[in-house]
């Protein structure tokens, strides 16, 4: 058994391994799958309080120092000590370079899914601290990033499914719709 | 002295996705490949264990199958000779989670515990094998070279 505790370093060595082939992307559709058995009728049914429900319940067992609020329709997460890159950090192994980019490999098609803009913007990839953001509105998405790169922020470190903004609103309809048949 | 010796709270789920990395991997690269992404988590993630036992001293690995053994709720026993180190594992708490979840096992499922103790062993004068016994219920013996069988 690899302990749940040090999955993350099993993570880091299959991303190593991916990544060498160039198989990353697919990779994390097959997790964005995965994670819709905890997320998807929570993110579905409850919207915005769902996904702090479902990160209060992370920040906890995963020992998370992350503050999060749902504010004007946006919810904020802030992630000021990642615990999965610092176990990554703190490894005998070495670590995959790309490593973070495995939360918004997975997060990001599960909430275009659920029809919501997504914005991720990972500080540095060897540096344990991350935002991210979470809304249904384009405008309020894209005034995000408007924010974080007038704030300095490098744009390739920022991620969104703004670009999918067809898909996004399309899923939002589909949601709405399943709601007022409950 | 553990290398990594995690003491607050456990995520649990991770065990879910290490079942679905382990289809993923097997069904897309090969057995042979995940196999091979096992082995090297054993070297290169526990090379202090490793380096431990090529010097002698299994301190670490006892350890190390105490503690996240104990930690994850395993039913177990470990048995300690100078030479052997028996761990049986009557209940899987990796397997015991996925049900929980109601996730089928993958059929590589128990390569993580096999391939990443042959790892851990690689290079140094200690063998590994491991028995499946039944559902979650398994063996793991480590044997110095020339210890008795």
């Amino acid at each position: 058994m690899i302990p749940s505790d040090h999955f993350v370093r099993f993570y880091n060595e299959v991303f190593k391994f991916l990544d060498a082939k160039n198989a990353l992307p697919k990779y994390y559709q097959e997790i964005s799958r995965h994670q819709e058995l905890h997320c998807y009728k929570l993110f579905m049914e409850k919207g915005l309080k769902g996904m702090e429900e479902y990160w209060a319940h992370i920040r906890l067992e995963e020992n998370c120092d992350t503050a999060s609020c749902i504010k004007d329709g946006v919810r904020y997460s802030l992630t000021n000590r990642c615990p999965s890159l610092s176990k990554v950090l703190d490894n005998d192994a070495a670590p995959c370079e790309k490593y973070c980019l495995h939360c918004p490999g997975w997060v990001m098609p599960l909430m275009t899914k659920c029809g919501f803009y997504y914005v991720s913007y990972i500080v540095a990839k060897d540096v344990p601290k991350c935002r991210s953001f979470e809304t249904e509105s384009l405008e309020k998405a894209d005034q995000i990033v408007a924010d974080l790169l007038a704030q300095g922020a490098d744009r390739a470190l920022i991620f969104s499914n703004i670009e999918d903004s067809k898909t996004v609103e399309a899923n939002k309809e589909k949601r709405r719709e399943l709601r007022k048949e409950k | 002295m553990l290398r990594y010796q995690e003491d607050n709270e456990l995520h649990r789920d991770f065990h879910g996705t290490t079942n679905t990395t382990l289809n993923y991997l097997a069904d897309n690269f090969g057995v042979d490949a995940l196999k091979g992404i096992l082995r090297t988590t054993g070297r290169e993630v526990y090379k202090s264990i490793r380096e431990k036992l090529a010097a002698g001293n299994a301190s670490e690995l006892l350890e190390h199958l105490n503690w996240f053994y104990f930690r994850e709720g395993a039913k177990y026993q470990l048995t300690v000779q100078p030479d052997e180190i028996r761990l049986e594992v009557f209940e899987c708490p990796a397997i015991r989670h996925l049900k929980k979840l109601g996730l089928e096992p993958s059929r590589h499922f128990c390569l993580q515990t096999s391939e990443v103790n042959l790892g851990i062993c690689e290079g140094t004068p200690w063998q590994t094998e491991t028995t499946i016994l039944g559902d979650g219920h398994c063996l793991q013996i480590f044997r110095r070279n020339g210890g008795k069988k």
